[in-house]
Formats: C-alpha cells, structure tokens, sequence
C-alpha cells in the first residue's frame, strides 16, 4: 500500500480533521438520538409468507397490521408511532433465525412476532432471548415453546398442544367412543399433539388402535385410511393441519368412510374449512377463536374492520393472534410507560388482556409461569355451509376457558430464569 | 393381512398412475429438448386453477377439456420466449431457469388467487365409493385412471404412427440428423414441449378434484414423477410409466407395515437402481451423455 496512492486526495491533515470530525460525532450524538426519539418505534414479525403456511401466516400479518392502526390511532406506544416490519422465514428455520437477527441487529426492533411453524418460532425465541427483545410467538403450537423450553422473554399467544386435546378429547370420548385411530403429522407439532390426545384418552379408559404418522406435505392418504380403517376403530383422530388437512379430509369422504367411522380432531382452522368443497365440512373439533360470537364486545367491530382489508372475507383465528400479539406490547408498554424488555415481561405476567382485544366471554390472560395465554378453546362442529354467512363454517358449542385447558404450570415443564 | 396387502398393491396402481401422467410429459420434454422442467409442477397447479376458475362457466367436464389446452398454450409461450434461447447453452441453464420458473409461477398463482386453498368439486356420482369393501376404489379414481389409460394410449399412438411422433422419437435420439434432413427443429421442440404441458394441465384438473388445490400443489408431486422418470430410465417412455406404478406400489406397501418411510422409499428405490442399475430399469445406456 504505497502513500502515493492517497496522496493527493487523503494526507495526513484531512485524516485529523476526520479524526475530529468523528470525536464531535460521538460528542452531538446525545442531540441525535434524542432527535431520533420521534421517529417510529418498530414492532418486527416474521412469518412463513410463502410454503405451505402461506394461508395462516398471511392472515396473522393482516392482524398485526390492524392492530398497529388502531395502535396508531390512539396515539402510538409511549407517544410515538408503530411502525409493523415483515419478514418472511419461507418456512425454514435457517431463514427465520436469519431475518430475525436483521430485524433486531439492524431494523433496531423493540418487540418481536412470530413464527407460525414451531420449529422456527422456538429457534427465533434463541435469538430474541439472547437480544433480549419483548418476543410473542403468535402460531407456534408446540409444547415446549411455554414449557421446557420457555424464556423470561417470550409469550404465547395460540394454544398449547395439551390444551388443544384436553378441549375436545373428554366431547370426544362421550360423543363417539373409546377406540381411536390417529393420522398424524410426522414433526413436533404432531408428535406433541399425539401424546397430549393419547394420555387425555388413556385417563379416560379408552384405546389407540393405531397411529399413522405421515409426513408433512402428504399428498394421497389412502394407504393411511386403508389401514386405519381396517383396523375397526371408533373414531379417526385427524391431527394434520393446513393442505394436509383439506386433502386427507376430501379423500376420507369421497371414500365414504366419514359413513363408516366418526372423523374427528383437535385444531381446526377457517382456512381449512374454506379451502374443502361443502361435502367435506365435517367432524367435531376445536377452533381457537371463532368470529361469529353474538353479544361479546368488540368482535362485531374486529370482523367489520378486518372485512375491509380482506376482500370481504371474515377474520380467522390467525387474524385474531397477529392482532392480540401486537396489541399486548402497545398495552403493556403504555401501561408501564417503559420499553424496558425485562420491566414490560415482569408486567405482562397475569396481564388481562380487555374486552377489545381478547373478543371472547372468558378472562384471558399470559400465566405467570409459563407466560402462556389462557385463551378459550371454541369445541363444535364443522358445518357445510353457512346459514347467514357463507363462511359461517362452523357451530360452536362450547367455549371452554383457557385455564380449565392448561395443564397446572408445574406440569408444564417451565422454569422461568430471569436475567440477572 | 393379505387382503391388506391386496388392497395397498391396488391403491399404489391407481397412485402411481397419476404420476405417470406428470412423469410422461417431463419425459417428453427431457428426451428430446434436454430440459429438466422444474416448472412441470407449476404448469400443473396452472391447469388447477384454470379449472377452477371456468368450473362455474362450463362445469367439470368443460373444465376437463378446455383447461390442458389453454395451459398447453402458456406452455407454447413460455418454450418460445424463455426456453428457446437456451437451447444452445448448458442444461444447467434451463434448469436454473424452469426452477426459478417454478417459483415465479407458485408465487403467480398465490397473488392471483390468495394462499388460501380453493375447493374444486367433481360431479357428485364419481365421489362415490364401489363398494364397501373397495372404499379407496371411487368412481373419481377409476375415472381418474381410465383417462390416464387413455392420454398414454393416445400419446404412445401419436408417437408410434404420425409424422410429429416420428419425428419426436427420431430427435430424441439424434437431434442433428433430424435436423439436417430439414425438418424444422424449432417448432419440433415447441410443440413437443406443448404436449408435455399438455399432460402437465391434464394433471393439474384431476389431481384439483382429489386434493386441495393450492399454489404449492405441484411441489409434492414434482418429485415422485422425477423418481419415476430416473427409475424407469431416462430415455425411455415405457420405462418411465412403469417407473411411475413401481414407485407408486412400492409406497403403497410401505405405508402398511412403516407409514412414516411410505415417502422415503421411493427415494431408497431410487438409489437402489440407481447403484444395480444406473441407466434406469428400461434405459439405453448412452443417454443424454
């Protein structure tokens, strides 16, 4: 590296003035940051915007975009606005970790959103920890999210698997009998969702007459449903999710076994029942929030304002989570008038969230313990078509309160470890 | 236990028939334009969702007629404008090409169409099991394979006995030699691709009457039609259509004694062939080298 080379545009004096130039920098910044204090205060969230949970993840977004207007509306969080950044993990966990460092290293967010898968939404919960940013995992459903794993920082918003199946396996085993057949999903969502039905059923009497565990993105189940029929049982557990779902669902009637056998699940999503012809809208399952809900506060008002954005169409469960995540921080931080990750988490601990945002009959809260929220289980049945509503997809019949759902928090596996 | 197995060989033929149709027309395009489509399964969703949106206009047999032309159609356009010019470079070009293609064609058809399933529904009469016994035996699937039976028969006649077949057959062997006997490869290789999206549409409108149709639909048959294709050697049609009920049986019978592994077995046929047999069951050895 000869001198020669700078000489004429970079000497030694201009170095000094450079020199100087950054010392004033360090000295103004004080000015700086105070003048940035009005600049918007960011909420990230990363979500699987393509792949298979495109449909779920989409909505959760249009949740937290509505939520972050109606933040906006009433002034902001600690006066300044809310500005929602999104970023897609595509369904990988690589990916997901990756935007959620960008997000919080150089977007500089103070609350995070996310994932709709739970391998990512436990992998993103590492990196907010270590960062030690506010992190509300919105549609991740595994178990150890709230429970061996669970962090000082991070909150739930969606059920727990075993709250899922403690829900509807007690309606379940009344209604249709005690020998179950399971098809399920061949990843940590339904590998936990299986031991959670099969223990709630073992404690009532019955038995598992089988378990086909079939990998994500299963196009034809008819070898499962072979088998599982052959092995006579009483009821079929469908625990798959998503194009799973529709698929093993359309094949299972268009077999005509839904005449033969009881079809039945835990989760069930609008998306799901949306996306199958009306012969197949059957089976008794629990939804984790329904929109038609006549009498309960601020849902008429949340349908109408989320029919405005969605071409018409009624929100879903997953709207309901992308608004109640991003509006818990709005609510926790004006309350405490702070951003402070640690103040704001101790705060969120038994937080009741108001009739506006919870938008069901029971109380709904984040446990201290776990941090996971008792939201309600909606039990019912699936309908073929609406009565009033074309997408009134499904009847509930009861509402059943997250805390009568959750295991007791020393059976969760969770031990919260504050930051020193 | 047996009638088990019976009826698991039974099932596998019907699945596998299906994607022997995906896995003839990415046949046709590889033997003689030397191009991995990725994008086969994308042209496959096309035709899903063209019969989806006519349905209500025309019905499910209109849309069974009208939705593999028009997507043969996108097809023509997509050879003539993007494939066309890299004919003469790398297959590696195409390839990158028709996977980003894929992409493009998914993320298309979830901007057009929402990410949100469609239901697709087929006349009531074919959603009706045989009997109670050969419940996994539908009028849809019997349907669904006697049209399979008929595109093949009619596909392997084209081949056999008129001059494009001919020619497709005599350019999938020596492309230079067709070509200096005069005879237009261009168009050869456009209508060519043609018909394999033909079959890719054809696929599209049946498989949108058994599963959800969604913009990632074509993703997970992709790749069973790859693995027929390798299995019954490149090169060869008839390999590749018994390629594609091997795979299907095979993991028909996997799924009753380890369900988990009734995908991953066609991956280990695969490498079985692939390691006893490297040019595929029914493959020249020689091909596309």
């Amino acid at each position: 590296m000869s001198s020669q080379t700078f000489g004429p545009k970079f000497n030694r004096r201009s170095l000094v003035k450079g020199a100087a130039a950054l010392g004033a920098f360090q000295v103004a910044s004080p000015f700086l940051i105070q003048a940035r204090g009005e600049a918007p205060l960011r909420i990230g969230m990363v979500d699987p915007l393509t792949g298979v949970y495109a449909a779920p993840a989409g909505n959760e977004v249009m949740g937290a975009k509505l939520a972050v207007e109606h933040i906006n509306a009433k002034g902001g969080i600690l006066g300044r606005q809310v500005e929602l950044l999104v970023e897609d993990s595509a369904n990988d966990v690589g990916t997901g970790v990756q935007k959620a460092r960008k997000l919080i290293e150089r977007d500089q967010v103070s609350f995070m959103i996310g994932d709709v898968n739970s391998a990512i939404a436990a992998a993103i919960a590492q990196v907010t920890n270590e960062k030690k940013i506010l992190h509300i995992v919105s549609g991740g459903h595994t178990d150890s999210i709230t429970g061996k794993d669970c962090k000082w920082n991070v909150f739930r918003v969606c059920n727990t698997t075993r709250m899922e199946a403690n829900s509807v396996c007690g309606v379940l085993f009344k209604k249709y009998g005690k020998k179950w057949h399971f098809i399920t999903p061949d990843y940590a969502f339904g590998h936990t969702l299986f031991d959670a039905c099969t223990a709630d059923l073992k404690k009532l009497g019955g038995t598992v007459t089988g378990n086909e565990l079939t990998p994500l993105g299963t196009t034809d189940f008819s070898a499962y449903l072979i088998k599982a029929r052959a092995a006579n049982p009483d009821v079929m557990i469908l625990l798959v999710q998503g194009s799973d779902m529709i698929n093993c669902l359309k094949q299972i009637v268009q077999f005509g076994l839904n005449k033969q056998i009881h079809v039945a699940g835990t989760q069930q999503e609008l998306e799901s029942l949306a996306g199958l012809p009306p012969e197949a809208r059957i089976g008794t399952w629990m939804f984790e929030w329904y929109w038609k809900q006549p009498g309960v506060a601020g849902v008429d008002k949340f349908v109408a304002d989320i029919r405005k954005v969605n071409n018409g169409h009624v929100p879903t469960a997953r709207h309901w989570f992308g608004y109640t995540s991003a509006m818990s921080f709005a609510l926790v931080a004006n309350q405490q008038k702070t951003l402070d990750a640690v103040k704001l988490s101790g705060a969120l601990e038994n937080f009741e969230l108001p009739d506006d945002v919870k938008l069901q009959p029971n109380k709904v809260y984040y446990r201290k313990g776990d941090h996971q929220l008792m939201t309600s289980a909606f039990v019912g049945e699936a309908q073929s078509t609406g009565k009033d509503d074309p997408e009134d997809l499904y009847k509930v019949d009861e509402v059943v309160a997250g805390d009568k759902t959750a295991p007791p928090v020393d059976e969760t596996g969770c031990t919260i470890k504050w930051p020193t | 236990m047996t009638q088990l197995l019976l009826f698991n060989v039974t099932n596998g033929l019907i699945i596998g028939a299906f994607y022997v149709l995906m896995a003839l027309g990415l046949s046709l395009i590889l033997n003689l334009s030397n191009v991995i489509n990725f994008a086969h399964g994308g042209f496959l969703v096309i035709g899903g969702y063209i019969a989806y949106a006519i349905t209500p206009y025309v019905g499910f047999w209109g849309a069974l007629v009208v939705a593999p032309p028009l997507t043969a159609i996108l097809g023509l356009i997509t050879e003539r404008v993007l494939i066309r010019p890299l004919y003469g470079r790398d297959p590696l070009y195409s390839l990158l090409l028709t996977f980003g293609l894929a992409f493009m064609i998914e993320d298309g058809t979830r901007f057009i169409f929402g990410p949100q399933g469609k239901p697709v529904t087929v006349p009531p009469f074919l959603s009706q099991p045989l009997s109670n016994d050969f419940f996994f035996i539908t009028g849809y699937r019997l349907f669904m394979v006697g049209t399979v039976m008929i595109a093949v028969a009619l596909l392997f006649l084209l081949l056999r006995y008129t001059r494009l077949g001919v020619r497709i057959r005599a350019g999938a062997l020596d492309l230079e030699t067709v070509a200096a006997l005069g005879i237009n490869v261009q168009m050869l290789r456009s209508l060519n691709f043609a018909v394999g999206i033909f079959l890719a549409g054809l696929s599209g409108v049946l498989a949108a009457g058994q599963l959800g149709l969604e913009p990632t639909m074509g993703t997970g048959l992709l790749m069973p039609s790859f693995i027929a294709i390798i299995v019954g050697g490149i090169g060869s049609l008839p390999g590749t259509l018994f390629g594609g009920l091997l795979i299907g049986v095979a993991s028909g019978l996997t799924a009753v004694f380890y369900p988990a592994a009734s995908e991953a077995v066609m991956y280990v046929l695969m490498a079985v062939v692939l390691l006893v047999r490297p040019r595929g069951l029914f493959g020249e050895e020689g091909m596309l080298t």
